[in-house]
């Protein structure tokens, strides 16, 4: 996918402007956090739960390689073939491959967001395969001139029933419809006959179990269920870190994942499946196909990122960010929108394509505190910031800026002289108002609020005012 | 006994933005029984430094703080923010430095926010504020999430008899400030503000108070954009201590 | 260099690989693949009746129906009933592994094969069920295809009682006692396929059945 991250502040600025979209964050944000809250409340002990959940991925990735290998021979004796690819082509060569060997002339996909990453839907058209997206949310965009998504698990949150119902009367050619129900049955109606035809299914990969070779896969649509049963050809795309131990290791992760995607204590359809169709069956793919994706995660192994890999991808934290929920998820630019983008595409896309995202933030922990595998994102939003400083990545002004204030800041004479010059020019813009309109070193502050006026002394002055007067000694 | 000997971080916002704050901790710490000193020297704890990625700079600060505050036998300051960076990240950011290490974790553990060391250090029964009517509380992220003040502040205002605590709608929810985020991404910075504001103004309380000017002068900005020119944006301190 | 041993040398050289932590590495793996230590679960009460129960309210959570009939011989009566209720076809397709009970006897015309798209009423029984979560675990096999829990509008599933376990890990463990290795598809479903990808308005039939009924067999 193409990355357009560069671009953050001016796709801020426009989705502050987007009236439609702002009440949709406004009406996705309170469900979101509400429901979250709520399922969490039947989980007895979710912090225990956490913390298992974390030594069950840190188990895996700090291992990686061993797992890996463990988990392909698993899956090679059920019968699966499992290839590895190191970026985005590479995918999309081993996908067409697959399908031209199997006369495929039609995909159906559940989400994916590897394939989003790999831009896959455009190699396949490409090819003369065509691709067709089932998850309702992303059928609304690929139907929509191919829109990217704006959420991870929710795709197409920033559209409005408006927006769905002009969409579908336009594409389909059907009378307008206006009632969700209506518009979902439409949608049920055409993918249908999709799901039936298609001789090969995509899906991604929510998690790999390396006791059984098998892949788990989350949905509440059934669209999962669909694509990996009717196609005689299954291929996953999944990412090398997604390996899990066992089965029992799963149920503990499943604890977590649906309660802190969308709220709910199991998602409609979990679907463990190992292997291909065996002869007598009626249904099931007759061919099984894994891709294992690089696209930069192995070189994250070890590094200060290490903690990333064990992301299970539910989006708590984009829901839980102020930052998303002011802007959604367009503005971030690349495939992972929140907290869970601004680390992942600079350590995924580029350090220098995505200068902004790692200070899109205000630290406020609220990621943190929700993240099912205690992700640090503060903490690795931080490091990037670093990376970026180390590497000459800043603006020159900033980082001369931030030198200045902390070569001062060491010299406690020279800096308290700055600090009562300081608050005298801030009170001299206030003249004799309370606060200052426009503030000529910082006019991003301004754009949408005031600053107070100082009140004139600084602390250390009246201190040491305070302490001639009463005779004390520093 | 002898008396507890606090070295107060003042905090740099405090220093050239609202002196009155550093009067009204060094009041309450006071009026406690400690012996406070202000290390005239102090300056910036780093934390500006750090979060923008200056690790250098963040060092350099940090050394320099450890040395003027390490033979108190508390630290505190009016701020969650800057307490945190002196408690939890210092030992991290020296932790290449065995020495300097140990010294920042040796002062960690005597370091503290202002009403958590009023609440759980000193245990102190009665505050001498005087203040009236109805206020809402601001939890500031860093000192919530992180350095757990959430009821400190909240005991504290309950010994005082004129103040109606009205809680607001998301208390918790950051206020958009964010330190130098609020310089870089202005306009997103200001609109989650707003939505901190809107939750001040339905909350019905003649007062906002919280314990992190940062986020105060934010709020008290984005409140008169809006123009509300009557709500009084306080810091915890100033409504414990009183006049000072 | 092949991909793989690109992708995987990566890896390694990341972790700093060498012969003693990787002998570590494989320890810490047999360990956890011999283990199968269990993570914390919800607490609630085990015995057989309060399983039954909270199946029943937490498969209601999920929009589920729910019938308890006394003896398996009374499912067929039952379904029916409930298709009459419903205003639904007397027609459906059920998994072959449904063969010993007598359908038509109940007025059912039921035809035991895996499921088109045409099927209106699909009847499923099921590997166990989940009483944690309220879910039902399906196996896949030739005597259970798996579409017939997923094509007709209406799903019904025939629910043992004593199958009715605390948590899903019980129920791995019933797996590889009764059937070593894991079939090709397991599926736990819960409830109705729905999507809240419209407003976040969750709309239940989204690609499989609108309804799941469940009929629990006091055994």
């Amino acid at each position: 996918m193409e990355i357009k991250s560069m671009r953050f502040k001016a796709n801020a600025a426009g989705s502050l402007a987007n009236v439609v979209l702002q009440g949709n964050l406004k009406n996705a944000k309170g469900k979101f956090v509400t429901k979250r809250a709520e399922a969490l409340k039947d989980l007895d002990d979710f912090e225990g739960t956490r913390d298992a959940a974390v030594a069950i991925r840190n188990k895996v990735i700090d291992n990686l390689d061993l797992w890996l290998e463990r988990f392909e021979r698993k899956a090679q004796e059920t019968g699966a073939t499992v290839m590895w690819a190191k970026d985005g082509a590479e995918v999309c060569r081993l996908v067409i491959e697959i399908a031209q060997k199997h006369g495929v002339t039609k995909v159906t996909k559940s989400k994916s967001m590897l394939s989003e990453e790999a831009g896959l839907n455009q190699a396949l058209e490409a090819a003369g395969i065509q691709p067709v997206e089932t998850d309702l949310g992303e059928y609304i965009l690929q139907v929509d001139n191919n829109e990217p998504p704006s959420h991870i698990i929710a795709p197409a949150v920033h559209k409005s029933l408006d927006d769905v119902a002009d969409l579908f009367h336009k594409v389909h050619g059907t009378p307008r419809k206006t009632e969700i129900p209506a518009l979902t049955r439409e949608a049920r109606e055409v993918l249908r006959g999709h799901f039936l035809s298609a001789e090969m299914g995509l899906s991604g990969g929510n998690f790999l179990v390396a006791e059984t070779g098998s892949v788990a896969l989350v949905t509440n649509e059934g669209n999962g269920r669909m694509v990996t049963t009717m196609p005689k050809v299954h291929v996953v795309i999944t990412g090398i870190e997604k390996v899990i131990p066992t089965l029992e290791d799963l149920s503990t992760l499943m604890r977590l994942l649906p309660r802190s995607a969308t709220g709910q204590s199991i998602s409609n359809y979990f679907s463990i499946l190992t292997g291909v169709k065996q002869p007598e069956e009626h249904d099931g793919p007759e061919h099984l196909y894994f891709v294992l994706v690089d696209s930069g995660r192995a070189d994250v192994v070890g590094t200060d990122f290490h903690a990333m890999l064990r992301c299970i991808r539910c989006g708590a934290c984009m829901n839980h960010c102020p930052v998303y929920q002011t802007i959604g998820g367009h503005a971030y630019g690349w495939v992972y929108p929140g907290p869970m983008g601004s680390v992942l595409t600079p350590l995924y896309a580029g350090m220098e394509n995505s200068i902004d995202l790692p200070h899109a933030a205000t630290l406020c922990n609220q990621c943190g505190v929700v993240c099912p595998v205690g992700i640090p994102l503060p903490d690795l939003l931080r490091k990037l910031r670093e990376k970026q400083t180390e590497r000459g990545l800043r603006p020159l002004k900033e980082r001369i800026g931030l030198r200045l204030w902390a070569w001062v800041a060491q010299r406690p004479k020279l800096y308290a002289l700055g600090a009562s010059l300081g608050a005298r020019y801030l009170k001299w813009l206030a003249g004799d108002a309370d606060r200052i309109r426009l503030l000529p070193a910082a006019p991003e502050w301004s754009l949408g609020r005031d600053f107070p006026a100082p009140q004139g002394k600084t602390f250390r002055e009246l201190y040491a005012a305070r302490r001639n007067r009463t005779g004390d000694k520093p | 006994m002898a008396r507890v000997r606090v070295g107060l971080f003042v905090t740099c916002l405090v220093d050239l933005m609202r002196p009155r704050i550093g009067f009204a901790a060094l009041k309450l710490l006071e009026t406690a029984g400690c012996e406070v000193i202000a290390p005239e020297t102090q300056t910036c704890c780093g934390q500006p430094a750090w979060n923008s990625g200056d690790a250098p700079g963040a060092v350099a600060l940090a050394k320099k703080t450890i040395a003027e505050f390490e033979g108190f036998d508390y630290v505190v300051s009016p701020s969650g923010s800057c307490g945190d960076h002196i408690r939890t990240e210092y030992p991290t950011l020296l932790a290449a430095e065995p020495e300097w290490r140990d010294r920042a974790t040796a002062m960690a553990s005597r370091t503290y926010e202002l009403t958590d060391f009023l609440v759980t250090v000193l245990k102190v029964d009665s505050v001498p504020g005087d203040h009236e009517g109805s206020i809402t509380y601001h939890d500031s992220c860093t000192g919530l999430r992180s350095m757990g003040i959430k009821q400190q502040p909240r005991a504290l205002l309950a010994k005082m008899k004129g103040v109606d605590l009205k809680e607001m709608n998301g208390c918790e929810e950051c206020c958009g400030f964010g330190g130098t985020f609020s310089v870089k991404f202005g306009e997103v910075s200001a609109a989650i503000a707003e939505r901190k504001c809107a939750n001040v103004l339905a909350s019905g309380a003649k007062a906002v108070v919280g314990g992190d000017l940062g986020c105060l002068l934010n709020i008290e900005g984005k409140l008169r954009r809006m123009g509300d020119e009557s709500t009084q944006v306080l810091h915890v301190a100033e409504v414990l201590a009183g006049r000072v | 260099m092949s991909s793989r041993e690109d992708i995987l040398g990566r890896v390694r050289a990341g972790l700093q690989r060498n012969a003693g932590n990787a002998a570590v590495g494989r320890e810490v793996m047999t360990a956890a693949l011999s283990s199968r230590s269990q993570g914390p679960k919800p607490v609630f009460d085990a015995a057989p009746q309060a399983l039954l129960e909270r199946f029943r309210v937490k498969s209601e959570a999920q929009s589920s129906t729910v019938d308890i009939v006394a003896a398996e011989a009374e499912v067929p009566a039952a379904i029916a009933r409930y298709l009459a209720a419903m205003n639904l076809p007397k027609t459906a397709v059920a998994q072959p592994a449904l063969a010993h009970l007598d359908w038509a006897a109940a007025g059912l015309t039921v035809e035991l094969r895996g499921a088109r798209d045409a099927d209106l009423v699909g009847i499923t029984g099921c590997f166990c069920a989940v009483a944690e979560t309220g879910t039902l675990m399906m196996c896949s096999s030739p005597a259970t295809p798996a579409a017939v829990s997923l094509l007709p509008e209406t799903h019904i599933a025939v629910v043992r009682a004593s199958r009715i376990l605390a948590y899903m890990e019980d129920a791995w463990n019933l797996a590889r006692a009764e059937l070593g290795s894991l079939p090709r598809a397991v599926n736990f479903i819960s409830g109705p396929s729905r999507t809240g990808d419209i407003e976040q308005t969750i709309v239940l039939g989204a690609h499989g059945p609108y309804r799941v009924h469940l009929v629990i067999v006091e055994d």
